[in-house]
């Protein structure tokens, strides 16, 4: 334990010492922080409605103005950060266990489940996200876990991909084939040698997933798809707001910055712990 | 009669890293005359990489060169505009590496890569391609016309690395640098490629700069070896002199240790103990003083001058600084 | 009884015969070095013996018990009776373990739990002359000769009866070769080891092996104590090979017997004896194919072999 903390620690100065990676800790950081202590940041109930101050612009009162049922729009953005944290981290997390461990078996296993896992992958693959979406809205109804599911679903594959191609690559080296020599078991292999060579990849994959998965959330919620009325979310603020876009503005701009925030915070951190995590990278710099 | 063809002076060099400045190479000086082969001996973190990269200005972008010049021809190279340094890589100064695997593009046949090389030159095609073929022989490539027309993949390691050595001869160089060319390979094709050197440096009337850890291949091929340790030269000489006269301890301690030149089976081999100092943080006087047998308190203090104990013959080591004549 | 019984092994990719029928035996505590060029088969032997390459025909027996393409049920208990070492001193250690875990894995995968594995990792560490605070540190901080070290330990640490090596001082520094050498032969003659050692470097041959084999084209085309394949090669390809030794002296202008070409391709195998197109002493009589004899613990595959 004492090792890898260490090791989280060099990766996060690391991170930190480069510009844009220390740009994209701060907006995670923040987007994170407002999403954990959003009870305590809202000024007010975020599906409280109040009639008589609807359609407002900024004021003091109300940062961002107030929509169609006058509830507080800063207190929808902070509440919707959490439920796309909600939706993007089990999500992508889910997503990337279960694509690395179907991964490091297709690549570390026998040939004929190699076969099958790849034609498992390339199923789901070939299905689109929003169509795939769309059926299992239609059987379930919507709802966050139904999100959730599509989104980890249709992800796992990119994941199992990667993680295979890592397996296949480190298969033959000399320390896997040292460790056999010894007599180690396959679950030794795979979870002692392989996957802390493998994970670092997969994180940065994962961290790069998260704006996605946002911005797909979004898209499924702005369709009416994803998460239900009145739950605040950042999605469905942009479809309000696109609709009342002539009355008040401040809608849309309350949807659309934190997922541009969001998307970009994400990506500069995966960006610079790709280059981080990956010496070979970092040395071409 | 001879002439200097490359000089290297007083060179030292630094990388910028984070722990601090890395000397890799302090005050080297040597040459190389026209068609002479000189070899460079030294362990791994000798600065051999660096002074071939130096040499050719294909540094890392963290290389500062502290002080000296390196000229060819007269010219210093450090100095040189690039567009220079461009024309001379390839035409003037050429080179093999390590590796005969990784040297050649994969996905062009030998013969258009040959053909490539030759973008300087106004022959027409067929011209070229017929160089091409006579260069191929050369080195001892059998039908060499219907191999120009494969890939890499389908010729053997020695193969591959007697087409580097084509392919590097090909403009004629003044100097031709072959960086550990015979690491890669077997002790078979090794003396096959050394003997081809040998033939075409005959042939081609070019100098050879031939780098190697490897003190048999040395021995056979060059006329004068310069021997490198932690980033500096510490003896260079003709090549009799090195390896029957040698006047370093660091020289003569790795003569000893190489069981090519141990007949009977020993129950014991001769090592050098210890380690190469740390570049970064490099400890006052002699390097090799911590490995070294024959340290004196001098050593510690006082970093020994490559001092001329013979015409042609250097070393840096108090121990002969007495009957230094310089 | 014999440690280790190799008996007419052979071993195909596809059409691909890497081994065609290599023999030998290695006696308890003795070292046997197997000799050739690239690509005559050498890595794929022990692989085979060890269970990491395949081997479609031939039988290998290690203290008598047959373990040619054995489970690893049967393997792993006699894993603790025989390790391996590896061409790559850094690149076969897990990049991402401490040496301490890297040297203790044997036991833990072994499954002696009851063993202190700190003493032990500084037991280790001590015997292959490594300070202890090294224990805390990760393979890419080694140096070479370092790392070499780590896996002597990690080999020994069992207390095997025979060692696998794998060009065991490929990689490594003239000055810190002999260092290994010295290493292993200590600890062979405190431990009683034996070994089979690969390696195309003959200088180092001689000093470390009792007996040697020459493969070509995955076969053995000679064996015999070093000492008189050394002074009395009798196959041609033996004395090319030992004639193909640089010396570090500029004066050592040797005899050299220069071998044709480069060694045929295992899918187009020469007929007769395969050595002939190369071979600088061939005679009509080699267009047959020669018998593998063996006189006086000297083994021969050659129909026109060099006088004695």
């Amino acid at each position: 334990m004492e090792k890898s903390r260490s090791e989280l620690g060099q990766i996060i100065i690391g991170v930190a010492r480069d510009p844009l990676g220390l740009m994209g800790l701060i907006i995670v950081g923040i987007i994170v922080f407002c999403a954990i202590f959003a009870a305590w940041i809202v000024p007010y109930d975020p599906i409280a409605m109040d009639i008589k101050s609807r359609m407002q612009g900024p004021s003091a009162a109300h940062l961002l103005g107030t929509d169609q049922l006058g509830r507080d729009t800063f207190s929808r953005v902070i509440a919707g950060g959490q439920v796309a944290l909600k939706v993007a981290l089990p999500a992508v997390f889910g997503a990337m266990a279960i694509g690395l461990t179907l991964g490091m078996i297709a690549g570390y296993g026998p040939k004929w489940l190699d076969n099958l896992l790849m034609l498992f992958f390339d199923t789901i693959r070939s299905f689109p996200t929003v169509m795939f979406a769309l059926a299992v809205v239609a059987l379930v109804g919507p709802s966050l876990q139904t999100v959730v599911f599509v989104v980890m679903a249709t992800s796992i594959p990119t994941y199992g991909r990667v993680a295979r191609t890592q397996t296949l690559t480190l298969r033959n080296s000399e320390f896997i084939l040292a460790e056999r020599s010894m007599g180690a078991s396959m679950s030794r292999i795979l979870g002692v040698h392989m996957l802390p060579n493998i994970i670092g990849v997969l994180a940065v994959l994962a961290a790069m997933d998260i704006p996605t998965v946002i911005a797909l959330e979004a898209g499924l919620s702005f369709l009416g798809l994803g998460v239900k009325p009145p739950t605040p979310s950042w999605g469905a603020l942009l479809k309000d707001g696109y609709s009342l876009i002539r009355q008040t503005p401040w809608l849309v701009v309350g949807g659309g910055l934190p997922i541009i925030l969001a998307t970009l915070g994400f990506t500069f951190l995966g960006e610079s712990l790709r280059d981080v995590v990956d010496p070979k990278l970092r040395k071409q710099r | 009669m001879t002439e200097t063809l490359l000089e290297i002076d007083h060179l030292s060099v630094d990388y910028e890293t984070g722990r601090g400045d890395l000397n890799a190479l302090r005050d080297i000086t040597f040459n190389i005359n026209k068609g002479e082969i000189v070899g460079i001996v030294g362990e791994s973190g000798c600065g051999k990489s660096t002074l071939i990269s130096s040499i050719l200005r294909l540094t890392a972008p963290n290389t500062r060169f502290r002080e000296g010049e390196i000229r060819f021809k007269g010219q210093d190279l450090l100095q040189a505009p690039e567009r220079h340094m461009r024309d001379l890589r390839g035409a003037d100064i050429s080179i093999v590496f390590q590796d005969p695997m990784q040297t050649h593009n994969p996905v062009l046949t030998i013969g258009q890569q040959m053909l490539d090389i030759q973008h300087r030159s106004k022959q027409s095609k067929a011209d070229k391609l017929a160089h091409a073929a006579k260069m191929l022989g050369a080195v001892g490539i059998p039908d060499p016309e219907a191999r120009l027309k494969q890939y890499p993949h389908e010729f053997s390691g020695g193969m591959r690395q007697r087409i580097a050595i084509a392919m590097a001869l090909m403009s004629e160089p003044d100097l031709l640098i072959a960086d550990e060319p015979t690491t890669a390979l077997d002790a078979t094709l090794e003396v096959q490629i050394i003997e081809r050197l040998q033939e075409l440096q005959r042939e081609f009337h070019c100098a050879i700069l031939f780098i190697s850890h490897h003190l048999g291949v040395i021995a056979e091929l060059c006329d004068r070896v310069v021997v490198m340790y932690a980033g500096a030269v510490v003896e260079s000489g003709d090549v009799r002199e090195i390896f029957h006269n040698p006047k370093h301890p660091y020289t003569r301690r790795l003569i000893e240790c190489d069981p090519g030149h141990i007949k009977e089976r020993a129950r014991v081999l001769p090592t050098i103990p210890g380690e190469v100092p740390d570049l970064a943080n490099l400890p006052g006087g002699c390097i090799f003083r911590d490995r070294c047998d024959q340290a004196m308190a001098q050593c510690a203090s006082d970093v020994p001058p490559l001092d001329q104990l013979k015409e042609g013959h250097h070393a840096a080591c108090w121990l002969n600084h007495e009957e230094a004549t310089t | 009884m014999s440690l280790l019984n190799v008996v007419d092994l052979h071993t195909s990719y596809g059409p691909v015969n890497v081994l065609a029928g290599v023999s030998f035996t290695v006696q308890p505590g003795e070292t046997y070095a197997l000799v050739g060029e690239s690509g005559s088969g050498k890595t794929t032997v022990i692989r085979a013996i060890a269970g990491l390459a395949p081997a479609q025909d031939g039988s290998v027996t290690f203290e008598g018990q047959e373990i040619r393409g054995a489970p690893e049920k049967v393997m792993r208990p006699l894993r603790k009776d025989m390790a391996m070492m590896f061409q790559d001193p850094v690149g076969s250690l897990s990049p991402r373990l401490t040496i301490r875990s890297l040297i203790t894995e044997p036991y833990r995968i072994q499954g002696m739990k009851d063993k202190d594995l700190d003493a032990e990792a500084k037991r280790l560490l001590e015997m292959v002359n490594l300070p202890t605070h090294f224990a805390d540190r990760y393979p890419y901080q080694l140096s070479g000769g370092q790392a070499r070290r780590v896996g002597v330990a990690r080999a020994l640490a069992l207390e095997p009866k025979l060692i696998l090596a794998d060009e065991p001082t490929a990689g490594l520094d003239v000055s810190v070769q002999g260092e290994l050498l010295n290493l292993l032969n200590d600890l062979r003659e405190r431990l009683g080891l034996a070994m089979v050692i690969i390696t195309h470097n003959l200088s180092v041959v001689r000093h470390v092996a009792d007996r040697m084999g020459i493969m070509y084209l995955g076969r053995l085309v000679e064996e015999g104590t070093t000492e008189t394949i050394f002074n009395n090669p009798r196959h041609p390809y033996t004395r090319c090979l030992l004639s193909a030794n640089p010396e570090p002296d500029p004066d050592a202008r040797l005899e050299r017997i220069a071998l044709k070409g480069e060694p045929p391709s295992l899918l187009k195998r020469p007929s007769g004896c395969e050595f002939r197109e190369r071979c600088p002493f061939a005679k009509d009589i080699c267009t047959q194919t020669p018998e593998w004899e063996v006189d006086g613990g000297h083994g021969l595959r050659c129909l026109a072999p060099l006088p004695q």
